[in-house]
């Protein structure tokens, strides 16, 4: 009866094809564009061949004379041009002649043309000379080629000499698409910048973990622990209002709190103080409201998993505790908080990543600032990629960023899943075939 | 959830819960505030109001200038918050009996990799994501989030109803497979009904996250056409000065109603997700 199996690879289909599809495949193409050059620059298709002013820039300090070449025009007598001429409604032998003798020609001087047409049967005045070399200036600059044996051809065609390895140089400096490289990585170790996102980054989750999402909810959860059940209810919904209010109306909240004409300023301005934006104010201020916004929603988990907790404990060890004449401390020192040991790690575990990942609160609310202040590393990879102040949105740079936090995720979860011994989490299926 | 939570009575609660009010002040001033400035007038430097008005619910009616109406955006979330749910919900409630009941090659490969993808910083993704829906032109639409949104949520999905699904007693499964009817009719009829609470918590979360995501639409559909209320009132979050605040507090107020509506009935249920962790 091989029916249940086929009914489970079916079931399970949609699942495995939208986690392939949406989970799966973008953490391989993260990993896949973190090696290339991707910004907007680049396009994220293929590119084109140009020699723009700054690709001469850089021949020059690869191979200068021939850049000094391709910085100027050049005058090549070829079909295209013929073609104009003959257009431009001048005496008809002049193309016919140019045709005939001087077909194939290249000029690496404006002079030396004229002084070529000027020699025709027909004499063309000067105008007409100018008139017709313009026809024929077949500068590379500014010229898009789509691919590289166009741009080879070019350039043979207006007769500069160059060798296979030069020519793959001026491709390499001309191409305007992304391209393989591991830059992104030496970029992310050696940056200072970076260097200080990852301190925030460490200081963020830290401060917010110790503080708030583990010692904070352990507070809450002990408070209500000694409270009559109705306040205990009161508070536990209280604190999880910041969990459930959709992050935008959560971080307005703080914003009208701390703003110039928000709460507090009116609150200090009774008592003569300035308004200013306690917020955005200076880098301290900003650290204490971003860990205050991220705590107040990290509590609420810790809270409601500590009560529980809690509550398992057996009434008896408290009542026996009281007739022992122990203190409410006491309890909370020898009864409740040895009990809480594995609850507490668990919740240090699975915050630590939720932390690391998270950043919508502090975008809403800082954006990083002020100035780099509290850029953590999931918001500035987020930056890179995707809100650029300069507008050059560096999507290589940024996947990398991010598959850094994804290693970390994977590691960390792995990691888990040992200490949280997965091994009793897969046991047998309850029917077998 | 509360009923004899307290451990005896021989201590005194005033303390802690005075504690407790004090360091609850600032979310209870945020949230009072937040009703009272939409439906009152202020002076500049008051604390308190000195009338009514509904003058900041004028959005309802009235379209601001260069911005998206207000009804097709609350259309938009809604479409977007219930496609994400119906989506995980149906998915994940067939995922979830697979692992918890039958036996799957790969079985504890894929349990392994669920639990992993869940605790996984997913809006890293978010780049790779970004990229791939402007290549294949999903961009700007409301169908690339909602299954975007609707896979990130899969994972805790996936893993909640196989929780639910292994309580069930297999008794029950027993007797309809004995009685003749198929592994598919035995979910359907006989096991589904039994994780009625699993699937009410979950529909209620992914809608509730569907209701409150602001990051995906934000990078992935941030045209006016497509917009939710996140993206709406984020943008004139990021505009620093020049707006009516009360109004935009109004905006708030109208957009977080609903989500106070579902918690305060449904809260028991929601507890089962909350206490076992999402993310934040």
């Amino acid at each position: 009866m091989k029916s249940s199996r086929t009914l489970g690879l079916v079931m399970i289909a949609p699942a495995a094809i939208m986690i392939v599809l949406f989970f799966l495949m973008p953490v391989v193409l993260t990993a896949v564009f973190s090696m290339t050059s991707m910004t907007t620059a680049t396009g994220i298709s293929g590119g084109v061949y140009q020699i723009a002013p700054n690709s001469l820039i850089a021949l020059k300090s690869a191979i200068p004379d021939i850049a000094a070449e391709m910085a100027e025009p050049r005058y090549t007598i070829d079909e295209a041009g013929l073609k104009a001429v003959e257009g431009l409604g001048l005496a008809p032998g002049i193309a016919g002649e140019l045709r005939a003798k001087h077909a194939g020609e290249v000029f690496t001087a404006r002079r030396d043309v004229e002084r070529m047409l000027k020699e025709l049967a027909d004499r063309p005045s000067t105008r007409d000379v100018k008139q017709i070399s313009e026809q024929f200036n077949r500068s590379v600059l500014n010229t898009r080629f789509d691919s590289k044996e166009q741009l080879f051809s070019a350039l043979d065609s207006l007769g500069f000499k160059l060798t296979p390895e030069q020519k793959e140089t001026v491709a390499k400096v001309t191409y305007t698409g992304w391209v393989w490289t591991t830059d992104n990585f030496s970029r992310m170790t050696t940056s200072p910048d970076m260097a200080r996102v990852l301190l925030n980054t460490v200081l963020y989750v830290a401060l917010v973990l110790m503080l708030f999402n583990v010692g904070y909810a352990l507070l809450l959860a002990i408070w209500t622990h000694y409270m009559p059940p109705t306040p205990a209810s009161i508070f536990r919904g209280i604190w999880l209002l910041p969990r459930i209010t959709p992050v935008v109306i959560y971080v307005m909240l703080w914003k009208w709190l701390a703003w110039d004409t928000g709460f507090i300023s009116i609150l200090m301005g009774k008592f003569g103080y300035p308004p200013k934006n306690y917020l955005l104010d200076n880098a301290y201020n900003a650290w204490f409201f971003v860990v205050l916004i991220n705590g107040f929603i990290g509590a609420s988990m810790g809270m409601l998993v500590f009560s529980s907790a809690m509550k398992a404990i057996p009434k008896s060890q408290f009542y026996a505790s009281e007739v022992d004449g122990a203190s409410r401390w006491q309890q909370i020192r020898y009864i409740i908080l040895p009990q809480m040991r594995w609850p507490i790690l668990f919740v240090t575990c699975y915050q630590t990543l939720s932390l690391l990942a998270s950043f919508n609160e502090i975008l809403l609310a800082t954006n990083g600032g002020p100035g780099n202040a509290t850029e953590v590393w999931a918001l500035s990879a987020y930056h890179t990629a995707l809100r650029n102040y300069a507008g050059n949105l560096e999507y290589g740079l940024g996947a990398a960023m991010a598959l850094v936090l994804v290693v970390i995720g994977v590691t960390l979860s792995l990691l888990y899943l040992r200490v949280f011994n997965y091994g009793t989490l897969v046991a047998k299926p309850l029917i077998e075939d | 959830m509360a009923e004899r939570s307290q451990p005896s009575a021989n201590y005194r609660s005033w303390p802690v819960i005075t504690a407790l009010t004090i360091v609850s002040l600032p979310l209870l001033l945020m949230y009072v505030y937040l009703f009272l400035d939409t439906v009152t007038v202020k002076q500049a430097d008051a604390l308190l109001p000195s009338g009514l008005t509904l003058d900041h619910w004028r959005f309802l009616w009235q379209t601001t200038e260069g911005k998206a109406n207000i009804w097709q955006v609350t259309v938009n979330t809604l479409l977007f918050a219930a496609c994400t749910t119906s989506l995980v919900l149906i998915v994940s409630s067939m995922a979830g009996y697979v692992l918890s009941r039958l036996n799957v090659p790969a079985r504890g490969f894929f349990l392994a990799g669920v639990m992993v993808l869940h605790a996984f910083p997913s809006v890293t993704l978010i780049i790779a994501i970004f990229i791939v829906l402007q290549m294949i032109g999903l961009y700007n639409s409301l169908i690339g989030v909602i299954l975007v949104k609707a896979a990130i949520d899969l994972p805790l999905g996936i893993w909640l109803m196989k929780g639910f699904y292994d309580t069930v007693p297999w008794e029950i499964e027993m007797a309809g497979v004995v009685d003749g009817a198929s592994r598919f009719r035995v979910w359907r009829s006989l096991v589904l009904p039994q994780v009625k609470p699993g699937i009410m918590a979950l529909g209620l979360f992914s809608f509730l996250s569907g209701w409150g995501e602001f990051i995906l639409p934000q990078v992935l559909a941030p045209g006016n056409q497509v917009q939710v209320l996140s993206v709406y009132l984020a943008a004139f979050l990021a505009d620093d000065n020049n707006y009516d605040f009360n109004m935009f507090k109004a905006v708030g107020v109208f957009y977080l109603v609903p989500v106070l509506i579902v918690y305060a009935l449904f809260n028991k249920y929601l507890m089962n997700i909350y206490g076992g962790g999402s993310k934040g």
